[in-house]
């Protein structure tokens, strides 16, 4: 078995894409040299591209069937779909469509290629970052493992009380802590991959630390454990809650989009008259 | 401390083949006819009665049952008592079918059937049809419960009619070459009659053998008779030789020695080894060669894996690892050969578990291989096959190879590997496998990470499967020419053993459901306990395409491998 490097099927697949753009530009500086209406080849091409992207869709819920590898439909996919915003492009004619119809399309249309290439973007950069940070944990269980933190957390802190310490670090934790255990924090601090919110925790908790006495300072160094551990676990939820919910919008609006599409090419037509 | 007087702790006696086995028994099997070419005083002493009352069993065959079959990994020896058995001389391709066998004939599905599945596919996982239970229209004869349960051919005489077969009585014996080596059997037997066998673990035989120089010699001479030919013959090195060369064979196989190293490694002390090797102790595993020794022999893995390593400040650095039919110190020896100065070994060498090796001493070596007119050894220096293995091993990163070797992941054939660089943790890998198995997915995408390269508990189809060692039906059994280890669901009885044999925690036992999503029941037992299968990845067999799992991959981070490749495997982990 032979395995291509991701750098040699990159460059072959965007050599391919380069031709076919050339290609694409060619064949509508052709057509508006002759004085095709090139509105119409661009958008058939268009629609075509639109369906094929749509089909990995269907190509992903069918996966017993030799259809070929979904790895190999996703970089069709990802070179079309690039190839189809040049098209896209071109159908338009460089400027805002006018028509309510036609705005409403181009908005899907846009908001699906760039929701694609963002897909892309994240998922080459997010993977990395998981697996870097913390432990792998199944999303489904995130919420799960959290739980039991807390749990145990609360535990060392009810256990304080129990020993007849005095409530520093209950109130501590009431103040401060539960919050933060009780849910997902710094989300948006986790996209950027800062480490802001739990360095400011750690920073409290260490300036608590003049007010314990020595029993209490080793439960506060347990707790702190937790802390760090539930802050990966925060980061590993939302950057997998990103990988799965942007799809949410990608594929629906692609259905969206080629069911809009439908309409839009039945609409041409009926109105077009003698034209075609 | 506990004052229980009961505790103690377990004795050999406890752990009994068969709890069951008796003094009147143990007397009755002293005095069987299978016994007589024992040296007389070992036969009547204590060591052997004790050998007997922990490892061996009396089992009584019905005409017709399946005592082993052919492909089957076996770990116990039989003697016959009483009765007939016949041996199936057929080869594999004209004998019977594996149906009848209780095997499954995996054919992929054509492209209508691979469509049907969009409308045929239960709604509820694990969903079984009658088949699956007793009392079912299987096509697979069944008798007996739990662990006594046994495959049976249904119309015998029709079958010796049919097929050729050649017939062993009471005194002979079979099953100690697959046993000692845990190796596969290499034929099918069943009794063609009422008849009972001594079925003798494999730790018992080597007991025996041990004391008694007879069967050793007589089991020696079987093995160089029936396996040690083929194996020389199949060997590369030894190619040369297969045509026209039948006293150079005989000389060879008289002349090679068979050893076996290591324990025979059940799950439980795999763990710990593994656990162990990988922090870097390699005391658990046993030293066949060590680095800087004069090289005279050559090793050629039989059984089980062997490491590779070097001394690297005051550790030890692994090289690479040997399967089956892959030798050790044959570089060494040439060097030698041509500089005429003894070369030392580059490396050591030492046995994962269980090791069985043919050694070929260096002055066969030097007749056979390296001054043989038709070797290829004759005009070469090097083990290019072995030098390319080891120069892709440094292409790896040093701290995966020790893992994969140290974990034993190198013993798969197909062994799911998951950069988690790349992996979006999107699970289509999961629901592509589901789709394609009773809605339930055959592995998880869970498992140790090194590297950044997840090994997922999904089944690697061992080289050397241990999972299949105790399955009372042989309902998990391989393909015959090397392929996937595979669990025919209509012979599962549901017993477990090889889930819990399995040290990669590849095997998981599910409920199986009826047509309206209820588990079904045992209704035979009070407690009405669920009926359990063994479920494992099967490579998608019937599937057209290969594995769904990484066709389902839509980044590219999975990938099936065969772990001998090491050179896609580097090819892999450099991409």
């Amino acid at each position: 078995m032979t395995v291509t490097p991701f750098s040699v099927r990159r460059r072959r697949y965007s050599a391919v894409l380069i031709a076919l753009l050339a290609l694409v530009a060619a064949a509508n500086l052709l057509l508006s040299i002759t004085l095709h209406r090139t509105a119409i080849v661009s958008g058939w091409v268009l629609f075509s591209l639109v369906v094929l992207l749509t089909a990995y869709n269907v190509r992903k819920r069918i996966s017993f069937l030799p259809l070929g590898s979904s790895a190999t439909w996703l970089q069709v996919h990802v070179f079309f779909g690039l190839l189809s915003i040049a098209v896209f492009a071109m159908h338009i004619g460089w400027r805002v469509p006018n028509g309510y119809l036609e705005i409403g399309l181009a908005a899907v249309y846009l908001t699906v290629a760039v929701s694609g290439v963002m897909g892309l973007a994240i998922s080459r950069i997010f993977p990395r970052r998981l697996s870097e940070r913390g432990e792998e944990v199944f999303f489904a269980r995130i919420p799960r493992v959290l739980h039991r933190i807390q749990v145990a957390v609360e535990r060392e802190v009810l256990a304080c009380l129990r020993e007849g310490e005095s409530a520093a670090i209950p109130e501590f934790y009431s103040e401060e802590l539960r919050l933060f255990f009780e849910g997902h924090r710094h989300f948006w601090q986790h996209m950027i991959r800062s480490r802001r919110g739990e360095q400011q925790l750690l920073r409290k908790m260490d300036a608590y630390g003049r007010y314990l006495n020595d029993q209490e300072k080793h439960t506060i160094e347990t707790i702190k454990e937790y802390v760090r551990v539930k802050c990966d676990l925060d980061f590993h939820f939302s950057h997998q809650l990103i990988l799965k919910i942007w799809l949410f919008i990608h594929v629906p609006l692609s259905y969206a989009l080629v069911a809009m599409a439908i309409f839009h090419i039945m609409l041409v037509y009926a109105f077009a008259g003698a034209v075609y | 401390m506990t004052t229980d007087p009961d505790v103690r702790r377990k004795t050999q006696a406890d752990v009994a083949f068969d709890e069951a086995m008796d003094g009147a028994t143990i007397d009755e099997l002293v005095a069987a006819p299978a016994f007589e070419t024992l040296d007389a005083t070992y036969r009547e002493s204590a060591g052997f009665r004790k050998t007997l009352g922990a490892h061996a069993r009396v089992v009584d065959f019905e005409a017709g049952d399946i005592v082993v079959r052919e492909g089957d990994w076996g770990n116990s020896a039989f003697f016959i008592l009483s009765g007939k058995i016949a041996v199936e001389i057929e080869p594999p391709e004209s004998g019977m079918p594996p149906e009848m066998l209780g095997r499954r004939r995996d054919q992929p599905k054509s492209l209508l059937q691979a469509l049907l599945q969009l409308f045929t596919n239960h709604r509820f996982p694990e969903f079984r049809g009658r088949f699956s239970f007793a009392g079912s229209k299987s096509k697979v004869r069944k008798r007996g419960t739990g662990s006594t349960t046994r495959i049976y051919l249904q119309d015998v005489a029709a079958v010796l009619d049919r097929y050729a077969h050649a017939f062993l009585e009471p005194g002979q014996f079979f099953g100690e070459i697959a046993a000692l080596g845990r190796t596969r059997r290499t034929a099918t037997l069943f009794a063609t009659e009422t008849s009972r066998l001594i079925e003798i673990r494999w730790q018992g035989l080597r007991d025996i053998m041990r004391r008694d120089a007879g069967i050793q010699a007589l089991i020696d001479q079987r093995f160089r008779e029936r396996s040690l030919r083929a194996f020389l013959e199949a060997s590369p090195m030894f190619a040369h030789l297969r045509e026209g060369h039948e006293e150079a064979l005989s000389e060879l196989a008289n002349g090679v020695e068979l050893k076996v190293f290591g324990d025979y490694g059940r799950a439980q002390s795999f763990r710990k080894m593994a656990d162990d090797a990988v922090a870097g102790d390699l005391s658990g595993e046993h030293l066949i060669a060590r680095e800087g020794d004069y090289a005279n022999e050559i090793v050629i893995i039989r059984g089980g894996l062997a490491r590779v390593s070097h001394r690297f400040h005051n550790g030890e650095r692994t090289a690479s690892y040997l399967g089956p039919g892959q030798e050790f110190g044959l570089n060494e020896i040439v060097a030698g050969y041509r500089s005429s100065q003894g070369t030392p070994l580059q490396h050591s060498l030492r046995a994962m578990g269980f090791l069985m090796a043919v050694v070929v001493p260096a002055h066969l070596v030097e007749k056979y291989i390296l001054k043989h007119p038709d070797s290829p050894w004759h005009s070469s220096t090097q083990s290019e096959a072995r030098n390319r293995t080891i120069a892709a091993y440094q292409e790896v990163d040093q701290g995966f190879v020790e893992f994969l070797v140290g974990n034993r992941f190198v013993n798969g054939t197909a062994t799911m590997l998951i950069d988690m660089d790349r992996c979006t943790r999107c699970d289509d890998c999961v629901r592509a496998c589901a789709a394609s198995h009773d809605n339930n997915p055959r592995f998880l995408r869970n498992g140790p990470i090194e590297n950044g390269i997840m090994v997922a508990n999904a089944c690697m189809h061992c080289r050397d499967p241990i999972c299949m060692i105790e399955c009372p039906t042989g309902a998990i059994s391989r393909k015959l020419d090397d392929g996937e280890v595979a669990i025919n669901d209509g012979s599962c009885i549901g017993c477990g053993s090889c889930s819990k044999n399995c040290p990669y925690d590849a095997i998981r036992m599910v409920e199986i459901r009826d047509s309206k999503g209820l588990f079904l029941q045992d209704r035979s037992v009070a407690s009405r306990t669920p009926i359990t299968k063994a479920t494992k990845c099967d490579l998608c067999v019937e599937q057209k395409g290969g594995p769904a799992c990484q066709r389902a991959c839509p980044h590219d981070a999975m990938i099936r491998l065969d772990m001998s490749d090491v050179e896609t495997l580097a090819q892999w982990h450099n991409q």
